[in-house]
């Protein structure tokens, strides 16, 4: 601040990555150390009437945009994550894994690393891409160069391998499906299309729901929670609003979101995934009482009828009443029926803020898709009836994805971003298919198949193609080069991943980041890499929904130890490829800022030199933004002119595409049902599997997290629901037990449960609360993995580990990371401390977690 | 003179106050107000929380809880390495704080912490150091949502006027004034089981011991709500029209209280 020695330098401190930031923060650093972090003002070098700062109106009430950025505390934190302990300061290679000799896979996860040189490393690396590609060919290299974590252009956190490769000819590369959105792309593309995402139109919501919704549904949606990652708290200040302004903002969810616990004007609390028969049971309202929109259906809709007989039990003999429903989905008749009058009476738009069980359990594209078809029941894009997101806006650059008043250009970087690149390789594994692929004995004629390649943001006609793995011509995975050593936490079924990176086939494995945390652990080398402190830079903001920058994000410190930033770990190796020109296209930092510069609208206002010299830019808001369409507005004007990208335009409650391509598929049919069970899965309480495991788990986008990051920041494990210390003194991560289960249970708070299905257990620390119903238990995903039994069972409570392994559905590759069966049961820690000794005695340090001292010798 | 004002009904809970008070004060020396913070253990800036109700009427209520900065501070009396600033900001004198356990008996509040590594004790500075160099308290600069304000007296007239502070008992004039600090509800829903329907409408007294009485109507949920009482027993009398009315009586309130389903029945 006021203080001479102290540098403020500007940091976009969201964790999307993808070359998407948020989160704009000031960072103080004194003495080669960063000092504070804290929010930015907008207004630091540009008048408010230069930046045309917004204003809403509604009912006689105004919201300012606020002229300080709307950080989340965990940006404010990342202080922490800087000088955590856990760093990993210098490349580093498993003891026992010897390129040249016996490489030990089987002790992946559980052998010592041991400190080396970059030159060795980069040597290792080099030379064992070289012998892959002879023995075996480039395509038995899986990079897994995807994923959220810091925000970074030039120096971006993900996929600088991907470039390599492109280089030297080629590889197998990971594709992140839309993990945190899985039913909208899986399933209502296939009704109202909405490509690439899948999800409604937001476009000016903001203004939108203010001044014509009467009611909102925050349908298993926390705006309070997931916006943190990228986006910040303008959506709290906005939610505070709608109350202020009379909108009635319902919480439909399990539990008592962070959302719900302080913007609910009404819980309707709901077994999870069972959301189809709640959205079936009002469907079956509005149509005995007469209260849809017939004349909508008729002119924006096809297949109706079949869907209505569906609906009034024609087809199966089972009308989907309200009492129907109740039992299912634990929401009273009466509940049902109330809500869907008060919906078919006022103007109701749904809101969603991605995660949870509602759209990531299995078969999401039925509750996506039912949702659809109650919004084109209601009359989609009538003043006040849409469907909303609180996060991501501005998304893909999509206007249609902007709620907020519009800017006069954007600011995505995407010409000097050095990361992940999203055009399709001949050769590639969608990220849940990973552990099978590796684990079957696939041959390019006896192949592992799949429909789509799957990456969020394809088209919705890339899901009816077939690929295969491994594709002609290529043998099987025999090395993986990872930064994004998560997989283990965030995706399906952990512990088969833990198995497969301990495979035989598997002859290396080569991890960069940070952090010794998750994947790592099973890493044959460590390369470290630095944070975007340490790091110059360019970046962004485009997600936060008050101005979006762009940034000249300058060097606050120096690198810690030897680490470097991905990009130019990658480049060591390019060097000892000898293609370092062609990967730096030549160009250093500075010029590669320019380039990201000139291609953001920025250019138009300002010159580069004066750019630099105010470290950012923020782009003007338009004139007259104020009459952009709201919504589905145009669509709902006149459907002929502005028709959806649905094969005919209009919502299908009917698709002839699934129909045709997919005649047998019992789990994802031509139109929407209510489907407990079936041929992958048997997660349901309608299930027999439910009396060996009877309760539901809920596992949330993490309050304290964003997905696997920041799970070592003491200030946050301090706090009550972030983590729950256990008799033995270990942080264990919490469980929401409602107190009717936690008295069958015979649990207290601080008690320590093992939680369990047949793919193995994990650990949590009680929480008894009302804010989860009974029969329900929740845990967040993301926990820093500390194993147990490698592939069982885990210390720490990375309950991803133990999420189903199969996809979605038959045909949708997406993964079901939340609302499925478990058991619980209470654990002596003393007890399993003596059976498990090596696991229990590891070095912990308090408000860390496991030392990396357990792992590392130095 | 300084206050903060810190309204209930616009917090979200984030702790970002907390957290912001670490990021300003652990590892850093703000001498001669503050030596260094520890790590974990301390918060001056304290973010309260308590989970009201049972399923499905539940709320959460956070309270943002520092120094209370009182004007007279018990701690004032107690030892001289507390000292009042012109600016009415309460600090604990670092140097004089050296080995005196005791001072964190000193504050009714609990607002006084011991720091075993530097053998201090320490507490909210309300960042002396910041404030005279013209910027806000840490907590107060972080906040997103305006639920945390700080400034001079007489700009928050208007709020301090209807203003509560924590423990008035004691007599203490805390600067920190607090707007709409959360109090007990009774929450239930009014249905007919006969037609299995909500009913909206009903009418619902609540008569407490003492004579206060509060009137509401159920919602079209069937649902309703008696916000901001005070802990006591309570008598619920619920009409609605054609249907038998229900009264319950001896509800105790000491916490907030979902008193559940209420079916009505029908006057035949």
């Amino acid at each position: 601040m006021g203080d001479s020695k102290i540098q403020t330098y500007i940091k976009g401190l969201g964790f999307c990555g993808f070359g998407a930031g948020a989160n704009t923060a000031e960072v103080d650093v004194k003495d080669g150390k960063v000092l504070r972090i804290r929010p930015m003002r907008y207004d630091k070098k540009y008048t408010k009437e230069e930046l045309n700062a917004w204003k809403l109106e509604a009912k006689g009430k105004t919201f300012h945009v606020p002229m300080k950025s709307q950080i989340p505390p965990l940006s404010l934190v990342y202080k922490k994550r800087v000088y955590s302990p856990n760093r990993i300061l210098y490349p580093m290679k498993r003891e026992d894994w010897d390129p040249n000799g016996e490489r030990n896979p089987q002790n992946r996860g559980k052998s010592k690393f041991v400190r080396i040189t970059w030159d060795e490393a980069t040597d290792i690396i080099a030379s064992e891409i070289r012998r892959i590609e002879k023995e075996y060919g480039l395509n038995s290299i899986l990079v897994q160069g995807d994923g959220h974590g810091e925000t970074k252009i030039i120096h971006a956190s993900h996929g600088c391998a991907m470039n390599l490769f492109d280089i030297l000819g080629g590889c197998t590369y990971q594709t992140r499906q839309p993990d945190s959105w899985e039913g909208w792309y899986w399933g209502a593309k296939h009704m109202w299309g909405c490509d690439p995402v899948g999800q409604g139109d937001i476009g000016n919501m903001l203004h939108g729901i203010a001044n014509y919704t009467k009611m909102l549904l925050m349908w298993g949606c926390d705006m309070e929670t997931t916006t943190w990652g990228w986006g910040g708290q303008l959506a709290s200040n906005y939610c505070f609003w709608l109350t202020e302004l009379g909108i009635k903002q319902v919480y439909i969810c399990p539990d008592v979101n962070y959302g719900n616990a302080v913007h609910a004007d009404k819980w309707i609390p709901v077994y999870p995934n069972t959301d189809s028969a709640l959205q079936l049971a009002i469907m079956y309202t509005w149509l005995q009482e007469d209260t849809y929109d017939k004349d909508f259906i008729a002119t924006h809709t096809v297949g109706f009828d079949i869907f209505k007989d569906y609906v009034l039990g024609k087809e199966d003999g089972i009308p989907k009443t309200p009492k129907w429903a109740e039992p299912i989905c634990g929401v009273p008749s009466r509940t049902i029926k109330a809500l869907a009058r008060k919906w078919a009476k006022e103007a109701t738009t749904i809101a969603h803020c991605n995660g949870g069980s509602y759209i990531r359990s299995t078969y999401s594209h039925e509750p996506a898709r039912l949702e659809v078809a109650c919004l084109a029941m209601q009359g989609l894009g009538k003043p006040g009836r849409n469907q909303f997101k609180f996060i991501e806006w501005g998304t893909y650059g999509l206007p249609s994805a902007n709620p907020a008043p519009r800017p006069l250009g954007r600011t995505f970087i995407d010409k000097a971003f050095r990361g992940f690149h999203f055009h399709p390789l001949e050769s590639f594994i969608p990220k849940t298919l990973v552990p099978k692929a590796i684990l079957g004995d696939y041959t390019e004629d006896n192949p592992l198949t799949w429909y789509g390649y799957t990456l969020a943001g394809m088209p919705r006609e890339d899901q009816f193609i077939q690929y295969q793995y491994p594709v002609p011509g290529s043998k099987e995975i025999h090395m993986i080069w990872t930064d994004t050593p998560c997989w283990t936490t965030c995706w399906n079924g952990g512990n088969s991943m833990i198995e497969a990176l301990r495979s035989e086939k598997i002859e290396t494995v080569i991890a960069q980041h940070p952090w010794l945390e998750n994947d790592c652990l099973m890493a044959d080398i460590l390369l470290p890499i630095n944070t975007k402190f340490e790091e110059e830079d360019i970046g962004n903001d485009m997600y936060s929904g008050c101005f979006n920058l762009v940034m000249h994000e300058e060097q606050c410190i120096e690198p810690l130890g030897e680490s470097v930033s991905d990009y130019e770990a990658v480049g060591l190796v390019a060097k000892k490829l000898g293609v370092y020109e062609e990967y730096t296209q030549g160009k250093s930092i500075e010029d590669w800022i320019k380039i990201g510069f000139e291609c953001t609208d920025a250019k138009n206002f300002i010159s580069y030199d004066k750019f630099k010299e105010n470290k950012y830019f923020a782009i003007p808001i338009a004139e007259g933004w104020e009459d952009d369409p709201i919504g589905f507005e145009e669509f709902y004007k006149d459907p002929e002119k502005h028709p959806l990208n649905s094969p005919t335009g209009k919502i299908e409650f009917y698709s002839e595409e699934l129909a045709t391509h997919f005649p047998d598929d019992k789990e994802r049919g031509p139109y929407p049902k209510f489907i407990p069970y079936g041929e992958s899965h048997q997660e349901s309480r309608l299930h027999p599997r439910s009396e060996k495991y009877p309760y539901l788990i809920v596992s949330n986008h993490p309050r304290w997290r964003v997905h696997a990051n920041l799970d070592d920041v003491s200030w946050l494990r301090e706090i009550p629901t972030c983590k729950v210390t256990g008799p033995d003194g270990y942080q264990y991560e919490p469980v929401w037990i409602n107190p009717k289960d936690a008295a069958k249970l015979g649990v207290k708070d601080g008690d320590v449960v093992k939680i369990y299905n047949d793919r193995g257990w994990v650990l949590g620390g009680v929480l008894v609360t009302e804010r989860i119903m009974p029969e329900v238990i929740l845990q967040d995903h993301g926990a820093r993995i500390d194993p147990i039994e490698p592939g069982i069972s885990d210390r720490s409570g990375a309950n991803n580990l133990i999420c189903p392994t199969n996809t979605t559905s038959k045909n949708a590759a997406g993964e079901v990371t939340s609302g499925y069966l478990v058991n619980v049961e209470k654990v002596d820690v003393f007890e399993l401390a003596k059976q498990y000794p090596e696991a229990f005695k590891r070095q912990y340090e308090k408000g860390i977690g496991v030392s990396q001292k357990n792992r590392f010798k130095l | 003179m300084k206050v903060f004002v810190i309204d209930v009904a616009r917090c979200n809970g984030c702790y970002g106050c907390q957290l912001a008070c670490k990021d300003e004060h652990v590892g850093n020396d703000w001498m001669p107000y503050a030596k260094p913070q520890p790590d974990t253990g301390h918060f001056w800036m304290k973010l309260l929380e308590k989970t009201h109700g049972q399923v499905p009427k539940v709320k959460l209520e956070y309270t943002p809880y520092p120094c209370m900065h009182c004007d007279d501070a018990p701690c004032l009396e107690k030892s001289d390495a507390f000292y009042k600033r012109e600016d009415g900001l309460v600090i604990l004198d670092p140097v004089k704080a050296e080995g005196q356990k005791d001072l964190v008996e000193a504050c009714p509040y609990g607002t006084v912490y011991w720091n075993e590594e530097l053998n201090i004790a320490q507490k909210c500075t309300g960042c002396a150091h910041l404030i005279e160099e013209g910027h806000l308290p840490r907590c107060v600069d972080f906040c997103a949502t305006g639920a945390l304000r700080f400034g001079e007296e007489e700009e928050f007239a208007e709020e301090i006027a209807r203003a509560e502070v924590m423990k008035p008992e004691l007599g203490t004039r805390p600067r920190v004034y607090y707007l709409n600090l959360p109090k007990l509800f009774l929450g239930g829903e009014v249905w007919d089981p006969d037609i299995d329907e909500i009913i909206e409408g009903a009418k619902l007294t609540l008569t407490g011991t003492d004579g206060f009485q509060m009137v509401t109507e159920s919602d079209d949920f069937g649902d309703f709500w008696f916000r901001k009482l005070n802990a006591g027993s309570y008598t619920l009398k619920v009409e609605a029209e054609g249907y038998q009315p229900v009264i319950k009586e001896g509800i105790n309130v000491d916490k907030s209280l979902n008193i559940g389903d209420i079916p009505l029945t029908k006057i035949k």
